[in-house]
């Protein structure tokens, strides 16, 4: 029944969204979709930290990835934005992929320190502006509205639309993955690895598959991003940004979609909402991690244990 | 030569800096396998409180030097009672939790410390005063080394051998070792853990809030978000000696800092900090356990 209740309630609370542009303002629609937006990063996040149990602190390289092939290749080479989409999504998965191959020979926190270094040389390989195409702490400016059969994608409106049936696909696909073999792979994985082995599960594989699912979800989010704002700069994709992804995953609930987009919004929608205590919201931010966790070790909406 | 012996000098000082902030991580990560993100944070907080002590008592003169001295104590005591309460309200509760809580939190009281420090200080560099130690400088090969430099490596290394003799000689510096190799036994054999942890708390923070003050003092500036650069670049440093082993820590601490020192006086300086970070991943993948560590056994 309760199993119902969330799969159903969370269809529904998906379709009232798409009516958010109704009753919202410019602003806050702007709002509703950057939420969209990182709901999906933070939920492929949680592919490769909730599920795979790999201790990545550096998720913003993935995210970036995908916004900066959207942004050169908008900019520079012309290409509408939709056709950058793919690109971004599998150069990321490319790069997520290569990344894995080091990353996944170390265990907890050696693997949480080495992905700290990656984010750390990307943002850096960026604001040095690699091959002359990433434009330095700059960035790439001026991307040009999507457009998909002759329409424009120019609104606030149709971007946020445009943003939470991405959402609503991830959620599938995350729903997906929890049914699927390679989710079950996962999960047993995590539990325990030696047993895994020994019933035919090849770790590294699964490993690497996971990384490269989680980029490519990571750069789809990416090119949202960089539509969404128009500008692609390297100061969106520092080591912190990683933190808060790492952060939303643990305080919403490991592997459980809700508490991701739960997560989430208490991470990027509360701040936006408590813009007028500016400079007490990231005190008060670290204030309330600190309580969910002790409160709430398993994070505020914890994945139901029967059915995992 | 010249070059070298200055960037020798200026490696050494760094170095010892981080060698003492981390420290800090190192015992706590070898006692309760936690990587307190919040620690550098503390480090840059002891550097406030001795900047506060500084300008609000401090006069010129010979005044000058006792009241660096005054600051450093405040710093110090200031930043371990911050230290023990951190692990009393954010950490205790976690121990028997899944590891990754302690890491938000740990993540969270970082956030919470780096913007108290903001709202209570300042959102803007803080400057040191001048004129507060003596400005000497010592020529050496055609190298100058200023007094502060030499007082930096000199107190650095002074703390760290009287660590190292707690940690190795004495009762507690055996309770200290026996905590981190197996709590339960160490537990059994009569030794207190919660003792242990709380006294963790209080030397780590007692040396990086030295560290933190030093930086305030050769730097003469200091800015809210320090305490994630320097955090972690001792957090690296740590985990170049072994981390969780604590002459390591030193060693780790000093060879980063003359890294450093080198790469910025002979390499490219707009990529410093990725030759750095390329040199961590490069020894996590060669010896994870560090220059020091030794090879831990998996669990299974």
């Amino acid at each position: 029944m309760q199993n119902l209740a969330t799969k159903y309630g969370g269809a529904l609370l998906w379709i009232v969204g798409l009516g958010l542009p109704l009753a919202l303002n410019d602003a806050w629609v702007a709002i509703a979709a950057m939420f969209a937006i990182y709901s999906v990063v933070a939920l492929s996040e949680d592919i490769i930290l909730g599920r795979g149990g790999m201790f990545d602190m550096g998720h913003a390289v993935y995210f970036g990835i995908g916004a900066y092939v959207t942004g050169i290749l908008n900019v520079n080479y012309g290409w509408p934005i939709f056709a950058t989409m793919p690109v971004a999504m599998l150069l990321a998965a490319a790069v997520g992929a290569l990344l894995a191959g080091p990353l996944i020979r170390l265990r907890g926190d050696y693997l949480l320190v080495a992905s700290i270094g990656f984010n750390a040389i990307f943002v850096l390989a960026m604001q040095n502006n690699l091959l002359g195409l990433t434009g330095g702490s700059d960035g790439v400016a001026g991307l040009d509205i999507p457009r998909l059969f002759g329409f424009q994608l120019a609104s606030q409106n149709s971007m946020f639309w445009l943003d939470w049936v991405v959402l609503g696909l991830v959620i599938l696909l995350m729903n997906n993955l929890d049914r699927s073999e390679f989710g079950r792979t996962l999960r047993y994985l995590k539990q325990d690895e030696l047993a895994a082995t020994m019933i035919g599960v090849d770790p590294r594989k699964a490993k690497t598959l996971a990384f490269a699912l989680g980029a490519a979800v990571a750069g789809l989010a990416g090119t949202l991003f960089a539509v969404q704002l128009s500008t692609v700069s390297p100061s969106s994709f520092v080591f912190t940004e990683s933190v808060t992804l790492f952060a939303i995953v643990i305080v919403g609930g490991q592997g459980s979609v809700p508490g991701v987009l739960l997560g989430t919004a208490l991470m990027f929608v509360l701040p936006e909402v408590f813009r007028g205590l500016a400079q007490y919201r990231y005190l008060v931010f670290g204030f309330a991690m600190i309580l969910v966790m002790v409160l709430r070790p398993q994070g505020l909406w914890p994945r139901r244990r029967a059915r995992a | 030569m010249g070059t070298f012996i200055q960037q020798m000098f200026n490696g050494l000082t760094v170095g010892g800096i981080y060698a003492l902030i981390a420290l800090g991580y190192t015992m706590v990560y070898g006692v309760m396998r936690l990587i307190n993100f919040a620690h550098g944070d503390l480090c840059i907080l002891g550097a406030f409180v001795g900047l506060t002590f500084i300008t609000s008592f401090g006069g010129g003169g010979h005044l000058g030097a006792a009241m660096v001295i005054f600051a450093f104590v405040a710093a110090v005591l200031v930043v371990a009672a911050a230290g023990v309460l951190l692990e009393l309200a954010a950490y205790r509760p976690l121990r028997k939790a899944d590891r990754l809580a302690a890491v938000v939190s740990a993540l969270g009281a970082s956030m919470l410390i780096e913007n108290g420090i903001m709202l209570v200080w300042s959102p803007q560099v803080s400057v040191f005063p001048s004129g507060l130690l003596p400005t000497t400088t010592y020529h050496i090969a055609g190298a100058s080394i200023s007094f502060v430099q030499v007082m930096i490596i000199a107190v650095s290394f002074v703390l760290m051998a009287a660590l190292y003799l707690f940690v190795n000689h004495t009762r507690f510096g055996t309770a200290i070792r026996a905590a981190a190799i197996d709590q339960d036994a160490a537990r059994l054999m009569g030794i207190n853990v919660n003792r242990v942890i709380a006294s963790v708390f209080v030397i780590g923070p007692a040396l990086g809030a030295v560290g933190g003050l030093f930086v305030g003092i050769y730097y003469r500036e200091v800015y809210f978000t320090m305490g994630w650069t320097y955090g972690l670049y001792a957090f690296i440093a740590a985990i170049l000696g072994g981390i969780g082993n604590i002459p390591g820590a030193m060693i780790g601490g000093i060879l980063l800092g003359l890294f450093n020192a080198f790469a910025a006086g002979y390499l490219s300086s707009s990529w410093q900090d990725a030759i750095t970070f390329a040199l961590l991943i490069g020894i996590l993948l060669v010896r994870p356990t560090g220059i020091l560590g030794e090879r831990v056994a998996e669990k299974v």
